[in-house]
């Protein structure tokens, strides 16, 4: 059999203990939450101490480390002018220039019948020759060896005539430009 | 009286006055205290973390430099420097140019110096004029004396005449002498270090080979000393 159960209570009394129960449920939140908040920034405030502490032990290593590479200030710059010295002569130690390597080129590509009165070599890498050469074969060697570039290095070489002359004595007189490009 | 009335209203009203009460509070310590504190905490860590960065390549760098001889280290500069001089070292020049143009077999007519200072890339660099006399086949010897000596040099231009006779040359020789500057700055605290490479060890022994030629008793007899007797 099922059992009956009255509530004889009044309904106002009912409603009042309702919204007690209600409001010591949010005070338990509230309060809750009040005290996680004090936590959180009780927290924060504490680790920010800590952390001062630690900059200011971080700060004062640096501030010593700092000091150790001043006191090594003259090594530094030795160093620094060793190493810009270095970076230059690098560059052109031993390096030919390109008037130099004109003047190799040249020297390798001349035949040795040839006689040669006058190189000269210009600023802007420019040769001027003067040469006597004894025949025909020679001088047709002598401008095939610049302008061929199987027997000049791969360079690229202009050669300008400027002059060519036969005298008495059946040697050729010639004057020609080089110019590397 | 009032705080009667007060009390009556918190008791009728409490429902909704606490958890307004505990939301203000809550935001006054989050806005006031929380968000700020943890703000300077994240940007502090930050701030630690570069402060230990920068420690820890200072500490490098001081065993780096700590590990230099700075005695060899001076004598390397001082290598470097006389190959690279900060002037023009006119003096120097002069006597290098006469014992590299006598060690390849050539007399020296005349040597001029110009006036006026060009730049050379990053370098500046002083003319040279040489007129020289010398053996055909000893020139090719000069150029590399002179474009490997101790003092860095490029040949700028080149003269060359000889007869149909004689094995001599006559040549009238532009050179660039190079030289440069001190730099204005050899770097702050914390600016990075260069380093040696082996490349470099090679070029600075390279200096020291060349540096102990010049300085070789035989490369100093042979500079000229000009006539035995002056009145021939």
């Amino acid at each position: 059999m099922a059992k009956i159960s009255i509530n004889l209570l009044p309904p106002e009394i009912i409603n009042k203990e309702l919204k007690k129960t209600k409001f010591y449920k949010i005070q338990f939140v509230g309060i809750a939450i009040i005290l996680t908040m004090i936590f959180l920034a009780s927290l924060t405030v504490a680790l920010r101490i800590l952390q001062s502490r630690n900059i200011t032990e971080v700060q004062a290593k640096l501030t010593q480390t700092e000091q150790r590479v001043s006191d090594l200030k003259s090594t530094q710059a030795s160093l620094f002018l060793l190493k810009n010295r270095l970076t230059v002569i690098d560059k052109y130690l031993e390096v030919s220039s390109q008037q130099s390597s004109t003047y190799k080129l040249i020297e390798k590509l001349i035949p040795p019948s040839v006689v040669v009165n006058t190189i000269t070599i210009n600023k802007s890498d420019e040769a001027v020759l003067l040469a006597m050469v004894p025949d025909a074969a020679t001088l047709d060697n002598l401008v095939s060896g610049f302008t061929v570039k199987e027997n000049n290095e791969g360079n690229n070489i202009r050669v300008s005539l400027e002059s060519l002359n036969r005298g008495k004595d059946g040697f050729y007189r010639i004057s020609f430009i080089i110019k590397r490009l | 009286m009032k705080k009667e009335n007060l009390i009556k209203f918190y008791s009728n009203h409490r429902l909704y006055i606490f958890p307004v009460i505990v939301a203000l509070s809550s935001l006054f310590l989050i806005i006031f205290v929380i968000y700020p504190q943890t703000l300077k905490l994240i940007n502090n860590q930050r701030a630690i973390g570069d402060l230990m960065n920068k420690s820890r390549f200072l500490e490098t760098k001081v065993a780096a430099l700590e590990s230099y001889d700075e005695k060899d280290l001076s004598r390397k500069v001082g290598f470097a420097l006389a190959t690279l001089p900060a002037d023009k070292d006119f003096v120097n020049a002069l006597g290098l140019l006469q014992q590299l143009a006598a060690r390849s077999g050539f007399s020296i007519n005349s040597i001029s110096f110009g006036s006026t200072a060009s730049k050379l890339g990053d370098s500046d660099s002083f003319k040279v004029n040489l007129e020289i006399r010398g053996a055909k086949s000893s020139f090719r010897t000069l150029i590399n004396n002179l474009e490997s000596s101790r003092r860095l040099m490029r040949i700028s231009s080149i003269d060359i005449s000889s007869s149909q006779t004689s094995q001599a040359l006559d040549v009238a020789l532009a050179a660039e002498v190079l030289y440069s500057q001190l730099p204005q700055s050899f770097g702050g605290v914390d600016s990075p270090l260069p380093e040696l490479s082996q490349k470099d060890e090679q070029l600075i022994a390279k200096l020291a080979r060349l540096e102990e030629t010049v300085s070789s008793p035989s490369a100093t007899q042979s500079l000229p000393r000009g006539k035995s007797n002056p009145f021939e």
